[in-house]
């Protein structure tokens, strides 16, 4: 009698989560320099352009009214952290997501894991759900940091609202982290990629500057960008004080990100994996 | 009867510098989008930096960096500066990096226990990446002028030799940093930051008077910063920090400090990992 294969149930399949996320923590806890990644950058990373902004405003401030007159505000420090905090979730959501699959290829056992009686899909989201938990962690070090160093109030009273914005976020953010996975696989390369994706949304979302200065094919490239609106909400709601009602729109927009965006991340690994099996290539590297 | 130790001469050290290069050129050469996209990235950085200025900007330009920098041409100013810290990257890249690579590669060891002296190992790291850095920086310039309006008036000639001396002090941390590498099992992290705040505390981007009180001391203990306000001087007359004649002079003497100190850690360093055996863990 040929032996019964294995059924994976429900609770199997959340084992195998959750033993990969427990396989990601060891990882990541045999290398203290999270610690640095953690707490050194998101203070150090705006910098650049904070020292920069000053500069271009001059001595005396005297070029910030110009600034002040496209943004609506003269506070560009909180301008800029607002969005460079976004844009450093991006880049690490894209290098522990999407750089997860091809380090298990580096390392010669992607295919032994593809082998494993699970599904696929649960080697990426087990890696997801490390990755959120530290990113979280990476934003209220960025709030406390720039709280303790600057006097920037990155918390509005709206806290609830704040949290709204973070969450739809959340699903647009991983749904690139899926597809920019598979992508990773399919060219095996990682840095050019994330160098090319991260610039992409650094140039087009307003990361450090107001829209408006953008050319108009720009501006229209921008506003197919999820993170477009999440900077634009959370800088309307810390520094304008606007109500739910008045960031409306963008709150919609965030939504359809954050459903569709997800499922195209799941359908491109997805297809990913059949190319795999087709061309054999998993454990090229 | 003992075998004769191959005798090494300075040809075969320089074979052996070349044979590094051409390994590390072809490794780079293997991964073609990678190689496409080192011209592109640094465009990637100066494109906000540059619409950032336009949202300062008034109808009669860049006035507030002018005040600061001498000059209202700050694209210019911010190239200068991305082309210098794109080299500064590469000896730290080529030397530290190259070495996590080859220890995770597990080719470290192996490769250390041929007759090449292990110092000229990390400069034969950075030789392809300098080679290349030459070569994407002539693109970011190009793209620059073509974008941006980079422009020069000042002697490029006399602005290229000032880096000379500025390369070695580079040297001196990246042999330096190696050593960090070999102890500490890890370069990610170490490169990222170091490559990201020393042209930051050294004004890769803006005029280091923008500098808090409290960074001000660091970025001017630091032989970059007076390499790139030295260049900035040359090739676009900026307002420099003290003369260029007293830059030139704190260079020089960084380069020697530099060279000797960094090249002094790395060989301790690399005693005691060799005294452990830790070499090829990683």
């Amino acid at each position: 009698m040929p032996p019964t294969p294995f059924q994976p149930s429900p609770i199997s399949q959340l084992r195998a989560l959750l033993a990969v996320t427990r396989k990601n923590w060891i990882i990541f806890l045999r290398y203290p320099n999270w610690l640095v990644v953690f707490i050194i950058w998101p203070v150090l990373f705006p910098l650049g352009y904070i020292f920069t902004a000053k500069a271009l405003g001059g001595p005396e401030g005297g070029a910030v009214g110009n600034f002040s007159a496209l943004s609506g505000t003269s506070d560009y420090l909180s301008y800029i952290v607002i969005g460079s905090t976004f844009y450093m979730w991006l880049n690490l959501t894209l290098w522990d997501v999407g750089f997860q699959l091809r380090q298990e290829q580096l390392r010669g056992t992607l295919e032994s894991n593809w082998l494993a009686p699970v599904p696929r899909l649960s080697l990426l989201v087990g890696g997801s759900l490390l990755s959120l938990g530290t990113s979280l962690f990476f934003l209220a070090v960025t709030a406390v940091g720039f709280r303790l160093f600057f006097g920037v109030n990155l918390v509005s009273e709206n806290v609830g609202l704040l949290l709204l914005i973070l969450a739809l976020s959340v699903g647009s953010i991983y749904g690139i982290g899926f597809a920019f996975a598979s992508l990773v696989l399919r060219f095996r390369e990682a840095n050019a990629l994330v160098f090319l994706v991260r610039g992409v949304f650094m140039i087009f979302c307003g990361v450090t500057y107001p829209l408006e200065v953008l050319p108009g094919w720009m501006q229209s490239v921008a506003s197919v960008l999820p993170l477009t609106y999440a900077i634009g909400a959370i800088r309307a709601v810390t520094l304008h004080g606007a109500g739910f009602a008045d960031i409306a729109p963008k709150l919609i927009r965030l939504a359809v990100f954050a459903a569709v965006l997800p499922v195209l991340g799941v359908a491109a690994f997805y297809l990913m994996e059949r190319r795999a099996r087709h061309t054999g290539s998993l454990g090229h590297f | 009867m003992r075998g004769n130790s191959p005798q090494r001469t300075l040809r075969s050290q320089l074979r052996a510098v070349l044979a590094i290069a051409k390994k590390d050129a072809l490794h780079f050469l293997r991964y073609p989008l990678s190689a496409a996209f080192q011209v592109l990235q640094p465009i990637i950085w100066l494109t906000p930096v540059y619409f950032m200025g336009r949202s300062f900007a008034g109808a009669g330009g860049s006035g507030g960096f002018a005040a600061y920098a001498g000059t209202g041409d700050y694209m210019s100013f911010i190239i200068v500066g991305a082309v210098l810290s794109s080299y500064d990257s590469a000896v730290l890249w080529g030397m530290g990096y190259a070495l996590k690579t080859e220890m995770d590669a597990g080719t470290l060891e192996s490769n250390w226990l041929t007759p090449v002296p292990r110092p000229l190992f990390l400069v034969g790291q950075t030789l392809a990446s300098l080679a290349l850095t030459t070569l994407t920086s002539a693109g970011v310039v190009a793209l620059g002028w073509l974008l941006f309006g980079f422009r020069v008036t000042g002697d490029v000639f006399l602005a290229a030799l000032v880096t000379l001396p500025l390369l070695v002090a580079l040297y001196g941390f990246g042999f330096a940093f190696a050593g960090l590498v070999l102890l500490l099992k890890e370069a990610n992290t170490l490169v990222d930051v170091s490559s990201f705040a020393l042209p930051l505390l050294s004004g890769a981007q803006f005029p280091v008077q923008v500098l808090p009180p409290l960074l001000l001391p660091l970025s001017l203990a630091l032989p970059l910063t007076y390499g790139y306000d030295a260049v900035r001087g040359l090739l676009l007359g900026t307002k420099t920090l003290v003369p260029i004649a007293y830059e030139v002079g704190i260079l020089l003497v960084f380069m020697g400090l530099m060279g000797v100190l960094g090249y002094t850690v790395f060989k301790r360093v690399e005693r005691r990992c060799q005294r452990l055996g830790t070499i090829g863990m990683h």
